[in-house]
């Protein structure tokens, strides 16, 4: 029972982290109907960023808890205008063209991003010191619950409903909506699309800068190949939940982590990616759509 | 139980009938109990205003579709929902209201695409090129030659297919489906964008395809085409049959016209300008 | 109908419309390339017998990359998949039973082949985006399984070693050259069953399932077939260049067919022109033979190959080299 009830703090943990890099994938997948495969890599760079932020002398005069703020603002800013560059330069040019285009351009940033990563910072794996978030954990039962994990749960939580309301209950968010569901009509509704495309480049990134960085947090380390294994499980978690469906995002990132905590757990650490992997393909298979998705169909 | 094939003449064996269909997407009813059947050298015709669901009755016979209810059958098998392929199979063919021509291939390669299932190669008799597969080559080429001659596109047979003119490419297409020498062919629109002069060529080609031993449905909005052409005319609206029967009765019969009528704002709707016409001269 | 009018039309030779200038150019020179790539051993460096043998090796893969997402239009990023099993299957045959090499051949490109079936065929039917995913998948449980050393016969994490050449008409393959040559020549092999592919329905029936599905399958094309069947054709061949693989480096590890490997196998194809043998051959030069001109820079391969593939997409989307319209 405590394993069970470890395995499950461990798992909406990782959840939440896979759930706010999901949303970048699904927020653009909406949208644009084009799998940013950049992602991965620019919710690493806010690790990448954010360490950095940690790490310089320059702020050494400021207390733990404003550094940790003030190194989650600095990813969440760079990124997102690296995300924004991304789509000026890598996406936006070949709007009308044919979708395989954007695939390649986007596989091409991504090399680009995380090849970069590697030139600037180093190949090596980057530490994160140890003395950033207080060393508490509480017992539940025989399970533990760390300082770093309640922190991540709450924060993913809070974005996630705030996201939510967001995408419901603003004008903004609807418009973003309604771009996602028809670009065209949303156009002649008067919806300014370029903005809304905009924003979800802003959007998507900073949660996503927000995941990577916890991601260092909780491994307290981190390296430039993490996006591509992070951001696969994340667009994985995206794609069970129904690629382009925001409440499928953070249901997929949810269920991915319990299931990675807990396939880890039973099965095997090792064959961890596979099972995953194994995960998806069933489910495709049965829903070609995803859990939450839309079914398609072909006009003649 | 099916009567015995006669040679030519309509009123023979009916080769497709289609037995209370329907089709239902989500909440909407597109074909409600449609029931009708082509015989064996017929040109039939289904009419109807915009959006009564003609399309959509042609690509549940072809199997782009899969009906709800009701049943659809071929030499009196059913063939309700089967994969379009089989259905190509068993000797039907169409040809698209889009026009559905192979991009960035020639009218030579789009017609040839028309004899896929004539084709004997097997998989690896093409990759070693064996003597063969070049001979069943050069017959594939001849016999879409032959087809290219009678449509008058033997000039352009070279020519990438999308970069011919409108009409052009409607023949190609239609070259496409005789190639196979079905025994069915279904054309949906097929004088869309033509003048009036391809027009009456559009007619004596599809006497000439009826000629040749092979049955025709089409869908049209020309009149000019329907009610000169056709044996038997079902005109369908909301997706349900208003009326059949031979082109003269359906011109002045009042459903139909009510049907036509009952459009907002079709000032050029031939079948209205037609019937105006008549009303003129009697 | 009108016959009178016409002029007599001689009927044209092929399926295939005549070819371009640049196109008869190119099917001289490009034999005459081959036959001077024969020279390579005699006088090249070393360094450079390695890399003509590894371009051949990658040609055949990026070739048959070119099969099944060129031609028949599928998504496949994990191609890789059957490189590694068709050297995998080889390095296993020949170390673990003793096989002789040449016998793992046809064993290889056989089992790869009947992968490729096996596991297409219940995704065919996904949509691009997600079919693109499970072919992600499918490559990651294959590294995954090679890592873990599943049955306890691909040596892990580190592979097997120690693959040996074959022995034909008792001169054993053993030196670098000895390999070029073999790889040369497969290379030619394949280039000629390609060619053949393009002028024989199967190759027209992948362009029409890729150009306009429903259209086909209103032709009678079974298209879930076909797709199957490139997916076979395409990883058996694969396969075969895996075994070359294995013995050019007489090494296999999981290290080699991994995800990345196979992004640059679907690059090569859209950034050298989909359906384009040239194209093709050209994608494979750029990636593998070019960074080795310049082996100060290696580190930068991938950041410039990023670059590349974006400025090619915006600036020209059809390929560095097309296929010529009217054949593809």
């Amino acid at each position: 029972m405590d394993f069970i009830l470890q395995q499950f703090i461990n798992g909406v943990t990782v959840g939440g982290i896979y759930a706010l890099i999901a949303l970048g994938y699904t927020m653009v997948y909406g949208v644009l109907k084009m799998i940013n495969f950049a992602h991965g890599d620019l919710c690493i760079l806010g690790a990448f960023i954010g360490l950095t932020t940690l790490t310089s002398g320059a702020l050494g005069g400021l207390s733990t808890p404003v550094l940790l703020v003030l190194a989650f603002l600095i990813a969440m800013i760079v990124v997102a205008v690296a995300g924004t560059l991304l789509d000026q330069f890598a996406y936006k040019p070949l709007r009308k063209a044919h979708r395989l285009s954007a695939v390649v351009s986007a596989l091409g940033a991504s090399m680009l991003i995380e090849n970069g990563i590697m030139l600037i910072w180093s190949p090596n794996v980057q530490v994160f010191p140890n003395n950033l978030l207080p060393n508490i954990s509480w017992q539940i039962g025989g399970a533990y619950l760390s300082f770093v994990q309640l922190l991540i749960i709450i924060c993913a939580f809070l974005l996630m409903a705030a996201l939510y309301f967001f995408v419901h209950h603003t004008r903004v968010g609807t418009a973003i909506r309604a771009t996602a569901i028809d670009q065209d009509a949303a156009r002649l509704m008067g919806i300014n699309v370029n903005r809304v495309i905009a924003m979800v480049f802003i959007i998507g990134p900073v949660l996503g800068a927000i995941g990577g960085l916890f991601i260092g947090l909780y491994y307290r380390q981190t390296y430039f190949t993490m996006g591509w294994s992070y951001g696969l499980n994340a667009f994985i978690a995206a794609i069970i939940g129904g690629i382009g469906n925001i409440p499928g995002a953070m249901l997929g990132g949810l269920v991915l982590g319990l299931f990675n905590a807990f396939a880890a757990g039973y099965i095997s650490s090792s064959w961890q990616d596979a099972i995953t992997f194994a995960l998806l393909i069933a489910i495709l298979l049965v829903r070609p759509s995803g859990l939450l998705g839309e079914r398609v169909a072909e006009k003649v | 139980m099916n009567p015995p094939l006669s040679s030519n003449p309509p009123s023979g064996e009916v080769l497709l009938e289609l037995d209370r269909v329907g089709i239902s997407f989500g909440g909407l009813r597109a074909v409600d109990d449609l029931s009708f059947q082509v015989r064996r050298g017929e040109i039939v015709g289904l009419i109807g205003p915009n959006g009564a669901g003609k399309t959509t009755v042609f690509n549940m016979i072809t199997g782009v579709y899969r009906p709800t209810d009701g049943q659809i059958r071929w030499h009196g098998q059913e063939i309700t929902g089967l994969a379009p392929h089989l259905i190509a199979k068993a000797g039907v063919r169409r040809t698209f209201q889009t026009i559905r021509l192979f991009a960035d291939m020639t009218v030579l390669e789009n017609v040839i695409a028309g004899q896929h299932l004539l084709m004997q190669q097997s998989w690896w008799q093409g990759l070693l090129r064996t003597p063969a597969q070049r001979r069943e080559e050069h017959a594939l080429v001849e016999r879409a030659m032959e087809v290219l001659h009678q449509l008058d596109l033997a000039d352009v047979a070279q020519e990438i297919a999308t970069s011919l003119p409108y009409g052009a490419q409607r023949r190609v297409e239609m070259a496409r489906t005789l190639v196979a020498r079905p025994e069915l062919i279904i054309l949906d629109e097929p004088a869309a964008g033509l003048n009036e002069q391809e027009s009456a060529g559009l007619n004596d080609t599809i006497r000439a395809i009826r000629d040749a031993g092979i049955t025709v449905i089409l869908v049209e909005h020309d009149m000019s085409v329907v009610m000169n052409v056709t044996d038997n005319i079902v005109v369908i609206n909301f997706g349900k049959k208003i009326a059949e029967g031979k082109p003269a009765d359906i011109r002045t019969n009042p459903l139909v016209i009510e049907a036509y009528l009952g459009q907002d704002d079709d000032e050029d709707d031939p079948l209205m300008n037609a019937i105006h016409e008549e009303q003129a001269q009697s | 109908m009108n016959h009178a009018n016409q002029t007599a039309q001689p009927t044209p030779a092929t399926v295939a419309p005549p070819a371009g200038a640049g196109t008869r150019l190119l099917r001289i020179v490009g034999p005459l390339l081959w036959v001077a790539g024969l020279a390579i051993p005699s006088v090249m460096s070393p360094a450079w017998i390695t890399i003509g043998g590894i371009f051949a090796i990658y040609s055949i893969v990026a070739l048959s990359q070119d099969i099944v997402l060129g031609r028949a239009g599928m998504y496949d990023m994990g191609h890789a998949v059957f490189f590694g099993i068709g050297a995998y299957t080889s390095a296993i045959l020949s170390l673990s039973f003793n096989w002789p090499i040449l016998w793992t051949i046809p064993v290889a490109i056989v089992l790869a082949a009947a992968l490729g079936a096996i596991l297409s065929a219940p995704i065919v039917k996904l949509r691009g985006d997600y079919l693109l995913v499970v072919t992600i998948g499918f490559n990651a449980i294959f590294v995954l399984a090679m890592k873990n050393n599943v049955f306890g016969l691909t040596g892990g994490a580190d592979g097997l070693f120690g693959v040996s050449g074959p022995t034909l008409f008792g001169h054993m393959f053993g030196t670098q050259s000895d390999l070029f040559y073999l790889n040369w020549v497969v290379m030619a092999i394949v280039l000629w069953l390609m060619r053949n592919l393009d002028r024989s329905s199967l190759g027209r029936t992948f362009r029409y399932i890729k150009h306009d599905e429903l259209a086909a399958t209103t032709l009678g094309v079974n298209a879930r077939n076909y797709k199957v069947a490139a997916f076979a054709l395409s990883a058996g061949i694969a396969g075969l260049a895996g075994t070359l693989f294995a013995m050019q480096l007489s090494a296999v590890s999981p290290g080699s067919f991994q995800f990345t490997d196979s992004v640059v196998l679907f690059a090569i194809v859209l950034v050298g022109g989909q359906a384009s043998v040239p194209g093709v051959l050209l994608g494979t030069a750029m990636m593998f033979v070019v960074p080795q001109i310049f082996t100060e820079f290696a580190q930068y391969r991938y950041l410039v190959f990023g670059i590349a593939m974006i400025l090619v997409m915006i600036l020209r989307p059809q390929g560095i080299w097309p296929a010529r319209k009217g054949a593809l």
